[in-house]
């Protein structure tokens, strides 16, 4: 939807957007400005994905919605009410969001605005339950509402932002220097080649790897083993794909935030590193995970808890708590069936991690657990199994339930297995190699750092931003922001 | 406010000078001596441009000139079946460019015609004779045909390649050049580190990317006269076709529309079409109802046409023996020379027309007595 006038981050259109908008944030100092200059930012910037007023007329009652029901729960903080304000929002996004159990004949006629919908429905549930607990004392105003929850910079798919966070930082007279600027800059460069460079080149493997696995007729002509190898090589490719597609987003939208005098929080915090799944998810869209731990686990643990009160089941509640909110976090990625399955697989992922900690500690004690998992070889082993599986679990991303089924059914057990310890050991013989090589170059970089010159950092910036057009022209086509779509 | 612009003009300063030094760079290792000669799409895939809808935008340039020529358009089965080499080896006195791109539909064999158009003075236009080599593949839906998940649906080939490099821009009106086409070589030049390093990337991942697309190798020209369409096969080929073309029995009247835009525009130009009713093996016209639909609409259409000043009509579709072809639609190397015979027969009358120099019957004849005749 907008067609050609939508600012998509890959466009020129979005850059010189956020030249224009980041120079007249730093016209004058006063926050009353910037709070201006933001509020006409976002109007154009969502004004881009439209075509007609009529398309943004559900988005902009949804948006009311919110706003309306917020204010009512600030004023008079019950739990009924915030239950109500809760049900009236979520059915809506549902409404709105087209989810695939509700059929055809229960959406709107016309073609209206969606992208941006998942995360106006985060801020807006974040505002109404801070509303309930009394953390907010003072009304929002318009104004403010729209610039939070309809941010240009992180409208699209995050960071989450708190609402305290960027109200406090609104507050606060700019004062952009040289450094921060050139941070800026370098932020937003690895940003695009991050996107357009990496991401691109790995899309580009995994639209021809992951043909040869979902074609029926190139997938026949495979072996077993082959098959096996083509599809974990997709899975790969897409996790490799999709990391640098969105964390690239990420370091865009951040270094375009502190030109404008915004300070967005991190989302990504070396992934790969994770030892664990649940430390993966600490790691990987943390806002995301902060909002589902702040909101859903942490409730429903505490329900848990008070409801089974004997200490021996304390650490069940857990699995049980982390099965849930898995399952809601998969099942928000999309509205047809194959996201419960990815629900259901991330449920089971975060269980089981639960669930092995618990046993792992019992049988060994926390002391000889500890020792243990800190022994290198552990480490690589484990972060290995997290990425596998995250990689596989992936796959409900890439295909439609029937193409999963018949996946599966080519797999078999036997060939899951093998995917999953082939890409295990593979995984982790790859960061064993990726941390030294890093090591190197940071040594080395730390070495040569104090003595680089301001002109050899624009020179090394220049060259970032012509390796980002030289790759985009090999390709017909930019990648797309994958989380745009969830 | 003030910060920013200063990195701005740092950042921009330090891209002009690493760009002029990869520039020179650029061309101290890959010289620029790819479309020396007659432009061939066949050779595309050994050029700097890689592509065939790439080499017809960049390479197009040489076009601009007084000199008599005849362009081939269409798809792969006139780079197959019109082998430039051939065709100018029968046409000694004339310039013979193939500019046909694998997969075209009409729509995109007009906008050659538009990219050719818009290097051409006028009076190069007026020494250009069209060949469109036509066949119901040509007239694949737009919608069906360039609505791909890996483009932005309705682009061309041609489109992407006018995207590129930023040498147009999109509007709600279709492409529209940033760069003045007569500025074409001077943006050539300046994207040649680009040129080369696609180049030299695409050589040294090549085997990569073939073991993981999985496409098998491409075959001989021996090869290729040997092989055999076996009923299977014929049954896949059918079925390709009809999912190709966006409908299983019914050939798209907006094509046959834009067949006749592309013989006006030629003929405002004040050039010359030869529209070439090309063949297909009798096995795949029998069992093909679109071929049956198409074959209807076209005589009808191609009477009229060939009414039009300007335009005359080559009819090939007897040369349709089965074991003439090594797959649905293109012909098997060996019978190419006998097709560029024929091709140079139809052309024979339209060159003598345009032109009131004595010598060019005399030449296309002797050129033909020299190779024998069909």
């Amino acid at each position: 939807m907008g067609g050609e006038r939508a600012l998509t981050l890959v466009s020129l259109g979005f850059v010189a957007f956020a030249l224009v908008v980041a120079l007249l944030s730093n016209a004058t100092p006063s926050p009353m400005w910037r709070s201006g200059v933001l509020l006409i930012a976002n109007c154009l910037f969502v004004g881009s994905y439209v075509t007609s007023a009529l398309q943004l007329l559900p988005f902009a009652a949804f948006l009311l919605l919110g706003f309306v029901v917020i204010e009512a729960v600030r004023r008079h903080p019950s739990s009924t009410a915030q239950w109500v304000g809760i049900a009236a929002i979520t059915l809506s996004f549902i409404f709105l969001k087209k989810y695939s159990f509700l059929g055809a004949s229960l959406a709107l006629p016309f073609p209206y605005l969606i992208i941006g919908l998942s995360y106006v429905l985060f801020r807006v549930l974040h505002l109404l339950i801070d509303a309930r607990q009394g953390e907010l004392r003072e009304p929002i105003g318009l104004l403010d509402f729209f610039n939070y929850t309809c941010n240009f910079l992180t409208f699209t798919a995050g960071p989450i932002q708190r609402f305290e966070d960027y109200r406090a930082q609104r507050q606060l007279p700019t004062a952009l220097e040289p450094p921060l600027v050139r941070e800026s800059f370098s932020r937003i460069a690895i940003g695009y080649v991050k996107v357009a460079v990496v991401s691109a080149i790995f899309n580009n493997l995994f639209a021809s790897v992951s043909s040869r696995v979902l074609a029926p007729e190139l997938a026949r002509s495979l072996s077993n083993p082959a098959f096996v190898f083509a599809f974990a090589a997709a899975a790969v490719c897409y996790t490799v794909y999709l990391y640098y597609n969105f964390s690239g987003y990420v370091d865009i939208v951040i270094g375009v935030g502190w030109l404008c005098g915004q300070r967005l929080p991190e989302n990504f915090n070396r992934p790969f590193s994770a030892r664990n799944f649940l430390d993966f998810w600490s790691r990987w869209h943390m806002t995301l995970s902060d909002w589902f731990k702040t909101y859903l686990f942490n409730p429903l643990f505490k329900v848990l808890a008070a409801r089974f009160q004997r200490p021996s089941v304390a650490p069940y509640l857990g699995v049980v708590a982390f099965f849930v909110t898995f399952l809601v976090m998969g099942v928000w990625h999309g509205t047809t069936s194959v996201f419960v399955v990815y629900g259901v697989v991330l449920g089971a992922g975060a269980s089981l991690n639960k669930l092995w900690q618990v046993f792992i500690q019992k049988r060994l004690g926390k002391k000889a657990y500890k020792a243990l998992s800190e022994r290198p070889a552990a480490i690589y082993l484990s972060r290995g199994l997290t990425s596998a599986y995250f990689a596989l679990a992936l796959t409900c991303l890439w295909v439609n339930l029937a193409e999963l089924q018949a996946l599966v059914h080519r797999l078999g057990i036997v060939g899951l297995v093998a995917c999953y310890a082939g890409l295990t050991a593979v995984t982790a013989c790859a960061f064993v190699a990726w941390d030294r090589l890093s090591a190197l170059l940071a040594r080395r970089t730390t070495e040569g750092g104090a003595q680089r010159s301001t002109l050899a950092r624009d020179f090394a910036l220049a060259a970032q931003v012509l390796l980002i057009f030289a790759v985009s022209s090999f390709f017909h086509k930019a990648p797309e922001f994958v989380y745009r779509a969830f | 406010m003030k910060p920013i612009l200063i990195q701005l003009a740092r950042l921009l300063g330090a891209l002009l000078g690493l760009y002029a030094v990869i520039l020179a760079l650029s061309f101290v290792l890959v010289p620029n001596d790819h479309v020396a000669g007659r432009l061939d799409t066949a050779r595309a895939s050994s050029s700097l441009f890689i592509t065939e809808p790439k080499y017809v935008f960049m390479a197009r340039g040489q076009l601009d000139s007084p000199a008599d020529k005849v362009v081939l358009l269409g798809a792969s089965n006139v780079m197959a079946g019109f082998k430039q080499e051939q065709v100018q080896a029968l046409l000694p006195n004339v310039e013979v460019h193939n500019l046909a791109v694998g997969g075209s539909n009409i729509k995109q064999v007009g906008q050659v015609v538009d990219l050719v158009h818009e290097v051409q003075s006028p009076v190069a236009r007026q020494h250009t004779e069209y060949v469109i080599g036509l066949w119901y593949g040509l007239f694949a839906a737009d919608s069906a045909r360039w609505n791909t998940p890996d483009r932005v649906a309705g682009d061309t080939d041609i489109d992407i390649e006018r995207y590129r490099y930023g040498f147009y821009r999109r509007t709600d009106h279709g492409p529209e050049p940033l760069l003045p086409p007569r500025y074409l070589s001077v943006g050539a030049f300046l994207i040649h580190p680009c040129l080369a390093l696609d180049r030299a990337t695409r050589d040294a991942t090549q085997s990569v990317r073939g073991f993981l697309s999985g496409k098998p190798a491409p075959l001989t020209d021996e090869q290729r006269n040997q092989a055999v369409v076996t009923p299977a096969e014929q049954a896949k080929y059918l079925a390709f076709w009809r999912d190709y073309m966006g409908s299983a029995d019914t050939v798209s009247q907006e094509s046959f529309r834009t067949l006749e835009h592309v013989v006006d525009s030629i003929a405002q130009g004040g050039g010359r079409v030869l529209l070439v009713d090309m063949p297909i093996p009798a096995w795949h016209s029998r069992g093909s109802a679109l071929h049956a639909n198409y074959r209807v609409r076209m005589d009808s259409e191609l009477a009229r046409l060939q009414a039009r000043p300007g335009v005359s009509v080559a009819r090939m579709t007897d040369a349709n023996d089965d074991l003439d072809f090594r797959d649905e639609v293109h012909p098997k190397p060996r019978v190419a020379e006998l097709w560029a015979r024929q091709l140079v027969k139809s052309l024979e009358p339209a060159l003598v027309r345009a032109d009131n120099d004595a010598e060019r019957p005399a030449l296309v004849n002797a050129a033909l007595s020299s190779t024998g005749s069909l």
